[in-house]
């Protein structure tokens, strides 16, 4: 799964992708990515929104699940066209539902969350911060949600550690590399 | 747990097997010398698994001389930055320009860092000068590596103009990142590299996107060009005969099986950590709260995780903060196993 389909599912989770961006996403092979990844954003959403992740990870994953286990089961023995029409559905019951339970206007809050500002790595960090079964999801805090002292804060260990990085990392320019990321203006 | 005899113990370890790492350097250097020379040497075989590329990688960080661009992206930032890298008689000497935003520049002659870098950044100059044990901690640790990731040769590229061999490092637990490097055929030298999430998404991207590999750099590409705010510092006098000379008053009960104290980055106030397993790096700090509030929980900048909490000690708050390049959780479970004792607690309280 690419950085623009990230974008496109994140865009669509916002309500804010147009048709053509959709129907991409929807003709995309790896749909199990996408739900996947659906799944994982909906948990971080949850935490940041109820402060936990429900134990049974909610409800509209797994309302998704069902449907599209249905479907496909249906769906197996029918012409080509139909998939295409199978994939329209699964991600709007996603976005109904997500409408139903957080809101539309919650996107707004998603974005914020998202220290680089792109959907993708967030939903990484989602996947990350669940990975592990056996532990409990980690709370995310949004670095543009700090105020400019705790900003300096945050800066300064990052700078810190990438001195560190740029110096001793084994891996030439790259510890460089983080060292002048991390001294940019800001995120 | 760390101990001081648990310190002797890595120190020693360590200095065996940088000896080695000197050894296998000094090999290289007189293959060099003696090609130099025109005198027919046997030709060294090529690597040929994915763990004599990692050797092959070492001196090549250091001993191969190149100029050329990369881009680093995390997050959605991307920086790019020029380089000039030489390395004669024995000495490696840098220079790094920013080629994006304010001008500034890295240079680097030996263990003499200047850094010269925007002024429009919210950041002190003086908090971006390296710091620490030079290097010495991590290159004894590019073989043990591989007990943390599993390698595996993935094949041949092109990056930059030159053909790569690419590798492979799974990690082996939950508790890194996975890692893929791209390495140049005739010397090893590090042209691309991921940090990956176990999922497979790219973290973190680094990549020449032009590369030439000369001995010819001239010394005025050494030099420091740019006006401004300049800050040197001499890293030879940052060693110390402790690995952890910060720790006192506060443990670290875990950390990932393979990462080890490697330097003490300079905290303002308070205490600091490094540690790594010879790729991924996380440094922990610990300091009196203040008057300040930060939220619990993690953030994250492509690879880089930051994770904040608070720990109460002798009735005094603490902040914790564990940054690194790698997964939430683990900076979590990291900064939860930290411990400080009463007796830190009443000496910082006291400032």
């Amino acid at each position: 799964m690419d950085d623009r389909l990230r974008e496109t599912l994140s865009a669509m989770m916002d309500d804010e992708a147009d048709e053509l961006a959709v129907r991409r996403l929807l003709s995309h092979g790896e749909q199990r990515d996408v739900r996947s990844q659906l799944q994982r954003w909906q948990q971080v959403r949850d935490l940041m929104h109820q402060g936990h992740v429900p134990a049974d990870s909610v409800d509209v994953s797994a309302g998704v699940r069902r449907v599209l286990s249905g479907q496909r089961s249906s769906q197996s023995e029918t012409p080509e066209v139909d998939v295409l029409a199978r994939n329209w559905r699964w991600p709007a019951v996603a976005m109904v539902s997500l409408a139903l339970i957080v809101g539309f206007g919650a996107g707004a809050g998603w974005e914020s969350s998202e220290p680089g500002g792109g959907g993708a790595e967030f939903a990484s960090a989602g996947a990350t911060m669940t990975g592990d079964s056996a532990e409990s999801p980690v709370q995310e805090v949004a670095l543009q949600g700090l105020d400019e002292e705790q900003w300096e804060h945050v800066s300064r260990y990052l700078l810190e550690h990438a001195q560190h990085n740029s110096v001793g990392a084994g891996r030439g320019s790259v510890g460089y590399a983080r060292l002048a990321s991390a001294s940019a203006p800001a995120y | 747990m760390l101990s001081w005899l648990s310190m002797i113990g890595y120190a020693q370890v360590r200095r065996g097997l940088l000896v080695v790492v000197a050894g296998l350097c000094l090999s290289v250097s007189a293959i060099a010398d003696s090609q130099g020379a025109q005198e027919p040497v046997p030709a060294s075989p090529a690597p040929e698994t994915a763990e004599q590329w990692l050797t092959h990688m070492g001196p090549a960080l250091n001993m191969t001389s190149y100029r050329g661009v990369f881009v680093y992206a995390r997050g959605d930032q991307v920086s790019s930055l020029q380089i000039a890298h030489r390395y004669r008689n024995g000495m490696v000497e840098e220079r790094l320009v920013l080629q994006d935003g304010g001008s500034g520049e890295i240079v680097r002659k030996g263990m003499k860092v200047v850094c010269v870098l925007p002024d429009h950044g919210r950041v002190q100059l003086d908090q971006v000068i390296p710091s620490g044990p030079f290097a010495e901690a991590f290159t004894s640790q590019l073989v043990p590596v591989i007990r943390w990731y599993a390698p595996e040769l993935l094949g041949e590229d092109r990056i930059a103009g030159y053909n790569v061999v690419k590798i492979g490092l799974k990690a082996r637990d939950q508790h890194r990142y996975s890692h893929r490097l791209w390495l140049e055929k005739s010397t090893g030298l590090l042209v691309k590299s991921h940090v990956r999430s176990g999922g497979g998404d790219v973290l973190e991207h680094f990549q020449f996107t032009s590369l030439e590999i000369t001995d010819n750099i001239p010394d005025a590409e050494l030099e420091v060009q740019f006006q401004g705010h300049e800050v040197e510092r001499d890293l030879t006098a940052e060693q110390t005969d402790s690995p952890t000379p910060r720790m006192d008053g506060w443990v670290l009960r875990w950390q990932p099986e393979g990462f080890v104290p490697a330097a003490a980055p300079r905290s303002g106030t308070g205490q600091a950590v490094a540690f790594s397993d010879g790729l991924a790096a996380f440094s922990v700090f610990v300091e009196p709260m203040g008057r300040m509030s930060m939220p619990t929980g993690a953030s994250r900048i492509g690879a880089t995780t930051v994770y904040i909490s608070q720990l109460d000690a002798g009735d005094k708050p603490f902040l914790i903060t564990v940054v690194g390049e790698v997964p939430p959780a683990t900076a979590r479970k990291v900064a939860e196993s930290v411990e400080i004792d009463d007796a830190m607690a009443f000496e910082t309280a006291g400032r």
